[in-house]
C-alpha cells in the first residue's frame, strides 16, 4: 500500500511507476487468489471436524435398543430438519400455493376450513369441502414430501410440547399445554383449539392428531419403526456417527423381504442419553437417502415454560375443534398424498412387515382424488388406474376409486388390486 | 449523470484536509487522512440529488402500501398478497415489514447497485479519480472508504423504509402490541428492537452485493454499465435460488438468506439464519473486496 501511494503521487500513477511497481504488481492479486482458497478450505474443513467422532464402546443392537428404552430425557429443545428426496416433482417455492387456488400451501391437511360443514366431521373434514380444498391438501402434503423443511421442537415434559414448523415468512405452531392443544397458522392467522380427553393424555396421540404430523421428531419416528422390528428385519449397529454435534450409535434395519422398496432404515441413537437423533430411509439399490429427519441442534435444558402457554393473538380466527374420537392412524410414518384424506372406512391391510399393502375402499374422497388435476399431473396411467411412483412408496388409484399403497413395486400393487376386485 | 458538478464542489473542500493531515504527520497513509476522506465521501454521497431521490422513492413504497390498504374498502384475505399484508389493518407497524418484503428482492438491490456501481467508475468517468489518488491514502484504503460509504447508504436505505413504514402505519392505523410469527405477542418496545434487528439484517444482506458492485466498478469507466451489471448479478442470483434443481448451489448465493429476516420475528428468535447470512456476506465481501483490490491497485488510472 505504501509503495503504491508513493507511485500514485505522480498523477498518472500506474504508467509512471514502471520498474519497481510492475514487479510487485502480481502481489496485489495475492489476496484475491488466497481468500477464495481459504473460504473453500474452511467450508470443507468445518463440517469434517464437526463430524469427527470419538470411538464409542461397541454395542450390540440389543444394547442400543435398551439404551433407547432407558432414555430418561423428558425435556429438550432442538431444531429438526426433514429432507425428502422421493423422486416427486418439486415445485418452486411459492408457486404451489398460488397456482392451485387452494390458499397457502403451508397448512397441514384438514386444518382451518372455516365453513361450518368442515368443522363438523372431525378428522376427515377437509375432503368434504370439495376438490378445491382437496387440491390444497394434496399440494400441502406434496410440499411436505419434497425438499427440506425445518421445525423447532420444544419438549418441557410429557404434557407440554411445542412444535414450530418454520417456513419463509410464515410459521405453523402446535402448542400443547396439559389437555389444551393449539394449532396456529401465521399465514392464515387462524388458531384451532382442541381439548384432549383426559384418557388420551399421552404424548403420542397429542401430536398424531396435529396437522403437521408429517414433520415428526426423530423420537416418534424411531418408535413407530422400532415397533415394527420383528422377524422380517435384520437389525445391526453400524459405525459411529455424529448428529447435531453429539456422538451416536447407528442402528441399521434392513428388511429381509426382497420385494419391498425400502433398502434400509438407519436410526442414530445418542450415545449419552439414548435419544434417537436422526432417521434415514434409503430406497433399495439407491446410494443417497430418500428421506431424512434429524436434529441439527439439540439442547437438553428444559425450555422456558412461557413457550407452552398460548393465547391466540388479536385478529386471529379461532375455531374450536372436537377432540379426535378415533385415533387418526398415521399410516406407515410418511403417508403418501393419495392416502391423506383417510375417511371413516377402515383401510384393509394385506400382508405383514415391509411389503404390506394398504387398501382404501372406494369412497367420496377417492372420487375427488381421481378428478384432481394436480394428482393427474403427478400420476401416470397404468392398466386399471393411475400410479403415483416415489422411491419409497407406490400408490395406485384404481379407476373405480380404490387406493392401494405400499412400499412395493407397481406390479404387486396391480396384482393386489386385481385380486381384491375378484 | 449530474454527478460531475457535485464532485467538482466536493474535491476542493476535501483536499485541504487531506493536504493538511499529510503535512502535519509527515506520513503518507495516516488514519486521519482515511477518516477525513471517509467523511468527505459520505457527505458527497448524501449531498447528491440522486441519493435523495432514491431514498425518497424507497420511502414512498411503505406510504403507497399503507394508503392502498387504508382506502380499499374490501377487507384483505389473510394468505393473499405479500406476507403480513393482512395484519396491517390491525397493527400499523407491519407496514414497514411488508415494504421490506417488497423492496428486498428488487428495489433495494437496484438502489444499492446504483451506489456501489458508481463508486470507482463514477469517479473515473467524471475525471476525478486521479485527484482522489493524489490524496495521501493508498488505493486499498480508498477502496475501503468507498465501500464503507456505500455501506452507509445501505443502512440509510433500510432505515428509511422501516421508519417511513412505522410512521405512516402509526398515522393511518391503530398501533399496539405486535403478534409474532409464532403467535406470541410482544410489547411495542420489543417490537421496535426487533424492527431494528431486521433493519440490521437487511443491511447486512446488502453488503455482499455492495462488494460485488465495488469490484465491477473497478472494471470499467462507465458507471451505468457497472450499476446495471450489479443489479443483474442480484437478479441472476435470485433466479438461481428459486430453481430446486440447483439445491447444492443455494447456500452459496448471496441472495439466499435475503428474505429470512422473518426468523427474527419468531419466539424465541431464530439466530441461525442471521449467523449464516453474516458469514456468507463476509465471505462475499472478502472475495470481491480482494478482487477489487487486485484490480484497482494494478489499474492504470488515466482519467
Amino acid at each position: 500500500m505504501t509503495a503504491n501511494s508513493g507511485s500514485s503521487n505522480n498523477a498518472a500513477s500506474g504508467s509512471a511507476a514502471s520498474g519497481k511497481a510492475a514487479s510487485g504488481r502480481w502481489k496485489r492479486w495475492v489476496p484475491a487468489a488466497v481468500i477464495p482458497v481459504v473460504i473453500a478450505g474452511a467450508a470443507i474443513a468445518v463440517p469434517l471436524s464437526a463430524n469427527a467422532t470419538s470411538s464409542l464402546p461397541t454395542k450390540t443392537p440389543q444394547e442400543v435398543l435398551e439404551l433407547i428404552g432407558n432414555s430418561s430425557v423428558t425435556a429438550f429443545s432442538g431444531t429438526v430438519e426433514q429432507t425428502a428426496n422421493l423422486g416427486l416433482p418439486e415445485l418452486p417455492a411459492g408457486v404451489s400455493s398460488s397456482s392451485l387456488g387452494g390458499g397457502s400451501a403451508t397448512s397441514g391437511p384438514s386444518s382451518s376450513t372455516p365453513d361450518p360443514a368442515g368443522s363438523s366431521g372431525a378428522p376427515g373434514a377437509s375432503a368434504s369441502t370439495g376438490s378445491d380444498s382437496s387440491a390444497a391438501t394434496v399440494s400441502s402434503a406434496l410440499e411436505m414430501l419434497t425438499g427440506t423443511h425445518t421445525a423447532r421442537v420444544y419438549v418441557g415434559g410429557p404434557t407440554s410440547q411445542r412444535v414450530q414448523v418454520l417456513d419463509q415468512l410464515a410459521e405453523t405452531d402446535v402448542v400443547r399445554n396439559g389437555s389444551d392443544v393449539w394449532v396456529y397458522d401465521s399465514s392464515k392467522q387462524t388458531a384451532e383449539h382442541t381439548t384432549l380427553p383426559a384418557k388420551s393424555a399421552t404424548p403420542g396421540t397429542g401430536e398424531a392428531g396435529a396437522p403437521d404430523a408429517t414433520v415428526q421428531s426423530p423420537a416418534e419416528l424411531a418408535q413407530t419403526l422400532l415397533a415394527d422390528v420383528d422377524p422380517t428385519t435384520n437389525v445391526s449397529v453400524g459405525g459411529d456417527v455424529t448428529v447435531a454435534g453429539r456422538s451416536a450409535y447407528d442402528l441399521i434395519l434392513t428388511p429381509q423381504a426382497t420385494d419391498t422398496l425400502v433398502g434400509s432404515v438407519s436410526i442414530a441413537v445418542d450415545s449419552a442419553t439414548g435419544l434417537p437423533l436422526q432417521v434415514n430411509v434409503t430406497a433399495r439399490g439407491a446410494a443417497a437417502t430418500a428421506f431424512t429427519t434429524g436434529f441439527t441442534s439439540l439442547s437438553l435444558d428444559t425450555p422456558s415454560s412461557d413457550l407452552f402457554t398460548f393465547t391466540p393473538p388479536a385478529g386471529t380466527t379461532v375455531t374450536e375443534k372436537a377432540a379426535p374420537t378415533a385415533p387418526a392412524a398415521p399410516g406407515a410414518g410418511q403417508a403418501a398424498p393419495g392416502s391423506a384424506p383417510s375417511d371413516a372406512q377402515k383401510p384393509i391391510v394385506t400382508g405383514t412387515g415391509w411389503d404390506a399393502i394398504v387398501e382404501l375402499p372406494a369412497g367420496a374422497d377417492s372420487a375427488s382424488l381421481t378428478s384432481n388435476p394436480l394428482l393427474a399431473e403427478l400420476t401416470s396411467p397404468v392398466t386399471g388406474g393411475h400410479l403415483l411412483t416415489t422411491t419409497l412408496v407406490n400408490v395406485l388409484v384404481t379407476d373405480d376409486g380404490r387406493v392401494f399403497a405400499g412400499s412395493v413395486s407397481a406390479d404387486q400393487l396391480q396384482a393386489a388390486a386385481a385380486a381384491a376386485a375378484k | 449523470m449530474g454527478a460531475a458538478p457535485d464532485e467538482g464542489e466536493s474535491t476542493p473542500s476535501a483536499s485541504p484536509a487531506r493536504e493538511g493531515s499529510a503535512a502535519s504527520t509527515g506520513t503518507r497513509t495516516t488514519p486521519s487522512a482515511g477518516w477525513a476522506l471517509l467523511g468527505s465521501e459520505i457527505s458527497v454521497l448524501f449531498r447528491r440529488r440522486r441519493t435523495w431521490v432514491m431514498l425518497i422513492a424507497l420511502a414512498a413504497i411503505p406510504i403507497l402500501i399503507a394508503v392502498a390498504v387504508r382506502i380499499s374498502s374490501a377487507g384483505s384475505t389473510p394468505g393473499r398478497g405479500p406476507a403480513f399484508l393482512g395484519q396491517i389493518t390491525n397493527n400499523g407497524l407491519f407496514v414497514g415489514l411488508v415494504a421490506l418484503i417488497i423492496c428486498v428482492p428488487l428495489f433495494l438491490p437496484l438502489t444499492v447497485g446504483v451506489v456501489a456501481g458508481d463508486t470507482i467508475a463514477g469517479e473515473a468517468s467524471s475525471g476525478t479519480l486521479r485527484y482522489l489518488l493524489v490524496a495521501p491514502v493508498g488505493r486499498g484504503r480508498l477502496l475501503l472508504v468507498k465501500f464503507v460509504a456505500a455501506a452507509t447508504f445501505c443502512v440509510a436505505a433500510t432505515l428509511v423504509i422501516v421508519i417511513a413504514g412505522a410512521a405512516i402505519g402509526a398515522a393511518l392505523f391503530p398501533v399496539g402490541p405486535v403478534t409474532l410469527l409464532s403467535g406470541d405477542t410482544v410489547s411495542l418496545g420489543e417490537a421496535g428492537v426487533r424492527a431494528l434487528l431486521i433493519a440490521a439484517y437487511v443491511t447486512l444482506s446488502l453488503l455482499g452485493l455492495t462488494a460485488i458492485g465495488l469490484f465491477i466498478s473497478t472494471l470499467t469507466d462507465i458507471p451505468v454499465g457497472a450499476m446495471a451489471a450489479t443489479v443483474v448479478f442480484a437478479i441472476i442470483s435470485q433466479v438461481l435460488d428459486s430453481l430446486p434443481q440447483l439445491d447444492w448451489l443455494h447456500p452459496w448465493l448471496f441472495t439466499h438468506y435475503w428474505l429470512n429476516f422473518a426468523d427474527l420475528l419468531r419466539q424465541p428468535i431464530d439466530w441461525s439464519s442471521f449467523g449464516s447470512n453474516a458469514l456468507l456476506q463476509l465471505a462475499y465481501i472478502a472475495v470481491f473486496g480482494a478482487l477489487a483490490y487486485g484490480r484497482f491497485s494494478t489499474k492504470d488510472v488515466l482519467s
